[in-house]
């Protein structure tokens, strides 16, 4: 699955995130598990323990707490963009599940597939494209092969 | 005799002394003329070191002019960043292939600058530019991970294979602004 099979993307940014300033991308994040679940321990650690430390550090982020029967704990990221991204968080310590939220954070919502360059811009050339006539003098282009000698 | 026989010998070093000097010195007249005697290229002239010092004072001055007046439009610079050199304007996005240290949200500021271009003029970095000279800057915008990729070995008849999906760290950056100051040094 390389090169042309995958499905691929440019690099871009939603609505010229940072032009003006910085936008966090993730809009809500809601952590469903079983309260008595055992595979739901480690959300449940995360509540208790750093939930409130991540809901501290990101404010533009909503942190929805959601308890209730359910067949795995999930962490479910909302993006600006409209994209939903489903996580699951079974058999999972607190710890990873803080890094998770975090990294969620960090992330913009758009598709993770193949990204064909690391750049991308709007104004390709500033000096304008090279060309071979470029930094030579004028008679080059003046004396051709069709063209008699000066 | 012995007397005779040395003179002798130095008759006949001076003589091939002589034949070997010859044959080392060639006359002008009998050189051919090949790309070895002379290129086939034409003779390169160059300019008068006075004129040439003349000429730089007054382009230096031109740039100068045009930096402290502000007469150049969008400028381009040549960013030493995560072990590549990326060419970059302002409002470009670039994708970094590994951890970086700063926040989503951060500014950042580019040091190591190798050039700066603008429409008529451009500074080159012998190999950076000054710090005080450019001041390059850009925003983390994204901090994500790459797309799975697949790491595939496998051993024909020997029932060996072994898969690994790698996903490696990425963050993608805006170039926010690129600002010359006016002193040329």
């Amino acid at each position: 699955m390389t090169g042309r099979g995958t499905p691929s993307r440019f690099l871009t940014a939603v609505l010229h995130n940072g032009v003006g300033r910085y936008v966090r991308q993730l809009q809500r994040l809601q952590l469903v598990f079983s309260p008595t679940a055992p595979d739901a321990r480690g959300a449940r650690q995360f509540v208790e323990e750093a939930a409130l430390d991540f809901a501290r550090r990101h404010p533009g982020v909503v942190l929805y707490v959601s308890p209730r029967p359910c067949p795995a704990p999930l962490l479910l990221a909302e993006y600006l963009n409209g994209t939903v991204r489903e996580e699951l968080v079974a058999s999972k310590n607190g710890e990873e599940i803080a890094r998770l939220a975090a990294k969620l954070a960090d992330q913009s919502g758009l598709d993770i597939i193949r990204i064909r360059k690391p750049f991308h811009t709007a104004n390709p050339s500033v000096q304008g494209q090279w060309h071979p006539f470029t930094n030579k003098p004028s008679a080059l282009t003046v004396r051709g092969p069709r063209l008699p000698p000066q | 005799m012995a007397a005779a026989r040395r003179a002798a010998a130095s008759w006949f070093r001076l003589a091939v002394r002589h034949r070997s000097s010859q044959s080392q010195v060639p006359q002008h007249g009998l050189v051919a003329k090949t790309s070895l005697s002379s290129p086939p290229w034409p003779e390169v002239k160059l300019p008068d070191p006075l004129e040439e010092a003349k000429y730089h004072a007054e382009v230096v001055q031109k740039v100068n002019e045009m930096i402290a007046t502000g007469q150049y439009g969008r400028l381009f610079a040549v960013v030493h960043f995560a072990s590549k050199q990326w060419k970059v304007t302002s409002e470009d996005l670039i994708m970094m292939d590994n951890v970086l240290e700063a926040e989503c949200g951060d500014r950042i500021r580019m040091e190591k600058v190798l050039l700066v271009g603008a429409d008529d003029f451009t500074l080159i970095g012998r190999p950076l530019l000054g710090k005080d000279l450019v001041r390059v800057e850009a925003t983390v915008i994204e901090k994500t991970e790459s797309w799975p990729k697949i790491n595939m070995r496998f051993w024909k008849r020997h029932n060996y294979q072994r898969k690994k999906i790698i996903r490696n760290p990425q963050a993608v950056l805006r170039i926010n602004t690129i600002d010359i100051f006016p002193s040329l040094s």
